[in-house]
């Protein structure tokens, strides 16, 4: 039976904000449906009203004309729409019949039969008896739909699926979403990736600030009509220039990188070693979770390994705390922007003296120089365009691209030889990440070097010189990026090998 | 259906004036409880918070129960804003009274103006050690604070048992549980006469202006305040996280210890078995109360003062027992944290129609 969903008229309105502004948006099953636009966009607050996790201020949502009420996740599992998050809602330690089990109505013979039905029927391998924490985050989504496709969804909702998947994962996600859909469920696909967009789906809406400002069909769009759509503002296109730094010296150097953890949930490093030569950018692809974490740690100095030897302008600093490598002109910039590089209940200024370094006299004789610091601030703001001027802000009421810039221009106003980040643009919207991607290429420019850790294959590409994939906690052969395709970095971040 | 939802925008004005709401909340369930146990309500009331202030003996009274109170809460503001739970201030605060007894007691026939002065260093000195204790095992054997901190609590104080009733206890004291008394030169100078207000209030006030200097305006402070909020945060800005626990319990040790000093030396003037009323744990409560600003610790250990002078009162006056005043602290306790949980969180009633509460 063909399925008919109707948005009419949603409005949502958050306290100084409007998520929904009056959207309609009308899908029907048999074709896949994209949900595009930049974060905060009101895509999220579009799909939570769907699922049932957030009420409407305004506006009605039809199923086959029917007038849904969707008051909580239960009502939306009731009329049959099932949703994928991009967080998965599994239970590590269970196994992944259990996890199926927990909301399910039957015996556990019959559902298991059906889970094999299913299994079978889109030909997904994967272990019922294992417990979650062992699957990859591929597998850990399949159980995810498996959890949808028990209940004979009318209506499958992916939000961002792709963001932890590997190139081939992401195929195979597209295959079965394919077949979902000429089964006839109705597929509605969130995300901020054009190229997904334009090679899944055949009709994508664009939101913006909350509204929709185009419905078409996906035959008729590029990647450069849809991402001017969605950022509302034509793109200027920023290329690296290809870095001739084959005869540059080595400005730091990692011998026998060794880690060893107690804690199931981190990753063991086995033995890495590489090098970064001046004004170079070396990337480090990778699926999260495959050593990422433990490998910025150490080489920022939050945990200190033994045996490991780094070497950074010839001086070994393997033993040194983040504050002390900084004396050396290293900085940093964690994924974790939220709850690590900054504290969002501090003032803006506060948050730049998190990176006291000697020369600063932000402390002098153990006291605060809030003077020094609010100036030099005032300088940061200025400098990275982060658009406030006001040092005495709270920085949790930063959006994520100007604290981002905040952090940045915090570390690098010192001038660092070494920026070592990870995922800098995570999360952040296109205007966003192309002022960061512009910044590290200035500093590459300058003759200073760049780690990149990063798990977006696009972003890895366009700014490095040289790349390793991480994978399980081993780093693969570095590349000069000439010789590296998408498909090559996914064959590797997915633990396979090329010639 | 309930529904809790976070606050975004919690105004500073409001954080601090919570706990004055919960002041008032805690008045009024006191009237309560008094109504409900058959007294007038605005007569016990009278009796609890206004009779004993009434007098200037009472409000000297007032301001020597405020004194322990206040030191402990400040050295326990460095602790809990680090995110470090010591919650065995009673416990420091027992040592330090029984390393500073001790001092005092060796010069028991002595008189000299160095004695008092080595008394109350030898106090700090013990708390300090005695916080040392959960502090080097959180750091080096990642015990919990918590557990150890309280655990040391019942140590010190079967030490002090032990030490009154054996080795330390008065020759000519009838087998009393007590010991000598100590020299005058070992006792906190009295500030008026008749009255047991004494200097050690001078030892609470530096210790005010002292930590509200440390905590706003040096490099330690700015490291307590990062570490509390994110330790994440501590550790990336390269943060010496193990010193930094051991200095905050350091300095909550002393406080503590200089608090025992202070009631051994001050009113009591020898050790015996109950040198404190549990002011080691009601500290924790002023802490709060006070918003771990040092200025609010001053305010809120005057109200706690006020709870264990009232129970007293109350005691006298309408036969009640004085471990009403312990109700009073939890119910401001409770108060507060209640009247904090709804300035952070909003609670949304859902409407939901009679078929749906099914699930």
């Amino acid at each position: 039976m063909a399925t008919d969903l109707r948005i009419s008229n949603i409005s949502k309105i958050y306290p100084g904000c409007i998520a929904n502004d009056n959207v309609s948006l009308q899908f029907k099953s048999g074709k896949i449906y994209a949900l595009l636009g930049e974060n905060g966009a009101g895509k999220s607050t579009l799909v939570k009203i769907l699922s049932g996790v957030v009420s409407p201020d305004n506006g009605e949502v039809f199923l086959n004309e029917k007038n849904l009420k969707l008051s909580s996740p239960l009502d939306a599992k009731k009329n049959k729409i099932g949703m994928v998050f991009q967080h998965f809602n599994l239970f590590e330690t269970l196994s992944v019949f259990e996890n199926l089990s927990i909301d399910a109505t039957e015996d556990n013979e019959s559902l298991r039969v059906r889970i094999n039905e299913i299994l079978k029927k889109y030909n997904f391998s994967i272990d019922l008896d294992v417990p979650v924490l062992n699957l990859s985050a591929g597998q850990k989504q399949k159980v995810e739909i498996i959890r949808c496709l028990l209940r004979s969804p009318k209506v499958l909702i992916m939000d961002e699926p792709t963001s932890v998947l590997t190139e081939q994962e992401t195929e195979e996600l597209f295959i079965s979403l394919k077949k979902f859909c000429d089964e006839g469920i109705l597929i509605i696909y969130i995300t901020h990736k054009l190229k997904e967009v334009l090679s899944l789906c055949d009709e994508v809406a664009v939101m913006r600030k909350g509204k929709v400002v185009s419905v078409s069909q996906t035959q008729n769009e590029r990647v450069e009509t849809l991402a001017n759509k969605m950022v509302g503002q034509k793109l200027a296109k920023i290329k690296k220039k290809i870095n001739i730094s084959k005869n540059k010296d080595e400005i730091f150097k990692v011998k026998h990188l060794n880690f060893y953890s107690d804690d199931p949930f981190e990753t063991n490093l086995v033995n890495l070693n590489f090098s970064v030569k001046k004004g170079e950018c070396l990337g480090i692809a990778g699926i999260s979770g495959n050593g990422q974490n433990e490998l910025f740690q150490i080489l920022s100095g939050e945990i200190i390994t033994p045996d490991t030897s780094i070497i950074f302008r010839n001086k070994e600093i393997a033993k040194l705390n983040p504050k002390q490598r900084r004396e050396y002109l290293m900085a940093f910039s964690p994924e974790d922007r939220i709850s690590q590089a900054a504290v969002p209940e501090l003032k803006i200024y506060e948050n730049v003296a998190l990176n006291n370094f000697k020369s600063s006299n932000f402390f002098e004789k153990g006291l605060v120089n809030e003077k020094k610091i609010k100036e030099h601030s005032k300088k940061i703001l200025s400098d990275f365009s982060v658009n406030t001027d006001n040092v005495e802000l709270k920085s949790q009421f930063l959006s994520g691209g100007n604290l981002q810039k905040l952090i940045l221009g915090r570390e690098l106003i010192t001038a660092p030889e070494l920026l070592i980040c990870y995922n800098p643009t995570w999360g952040l919207d296109v205007g966003a990440i192309n002022y960061i991607h512009e910044t590290l290429i200035k500093i590459n420019d300058q003759e200073k070097s760049t780690i990149l850790i990063s798990t977006d294959t696009e972003e890895l590409l366009k700014l490095s010189d040289r790349i390793a994939v991480i994978y399980k906690g081993k780093l693969s052969k570095i590349m000069p990026s000439e010789e590296v395709t998408p498909e090559k970095l996914g064959v590797l971040m997915g633990g396979g090998s090329i010639d | 259906m309930i529904k809790i939802e976070k606050r975004n925008d919690v105004p500073m004005a409001l954080y601090f004036f919570t706990p004055f709401i919960a002041i008032i909340l805690t008045i009024l369930g006191g009237g309560i409880i008094f109504y409900i146990l058959g007294f007038n309500p605005i007569e016990a009331l009278k009796f609890y918070f206004i009779t004993p202030i009434s007098n200037l003996y009472g409000f000297s009274e007032l301001l020597l129960k405020a004194t322990p109170l206040c030191l402990i809460a400040i050295g326990l503001s460095f602790c809990f804003k680090s995110n470090n739970w010591n919650i065995g201030a009673e416990g420091q605060l027992t040592f330090g009274a029984i390393v500073g007894g001790g001092v005092a007691l060796l010069f028991y026939n002595q008189e000299g103006f160095y004695i008092l002065p080595l008394v109350i260093i030898a106090g700090a000195i013990g708390g300090m050690i005695f916080a040392l204790i959960p502090a080097i095992l959180k750091t080096y054997f990642n015990t919990n604070e918590i557990l150890v901190s309280l655990m040391l609590v019942y140590v010190s104080k079967l030490l002090l048992d032990y030490l009154v009733v054996g080795p330390w206890s008065n020759p000519e004291g009838f087998n009393f549980p007590e010991t000598r008394q100590f020299s005058d030169s070992s006792r906190m100078p009295l500030l008026f006469d008749g009255l047991r207000i004494h200097s050690g209030i001078f030892l609470a006030l530096a210790a005010v202006m002292l930590s509200w200097f440390v905590l706003y305006k040096t490099y330690l402070g700015f490291q307590i305040k990062v570490s509390g909020l994110s330790l994440k945060t501590a550790k990336y800005a390269g943060f010496k996280g193990k010193t930094m626990i051991l200095v905050v319990f350091m300095i909550s040790g002393a406080c503590a210890g200089l608090a025992g000093v202070g009631e051994i030396t001050g009113p009591i003037g020898q050790l015996h078995r109950m040198i404190s009323p549990d002011y080691g744990f009601t500290a924790i409560i002023v802490a709060f109360l006070g918003r771990l600003n040092p200025f609010g610790i001053i305010f809120a250990s005057l109200i706690v003062a006020l709870t264990y002078l009232g129970a007293e009162t109350a005691q006298i006056f309408l036969q009640i027992p004085k471990y009403t005043g312990q109700v009073f602290q939890g119910m401001i306790l409770f108060f507060l944290l209640a009247s904090d949980y709804l300035l952070f969180f909003k609670v949304k009633i859902l409407n939901l129609k009679k078929n749906e509460l099914r699930h």
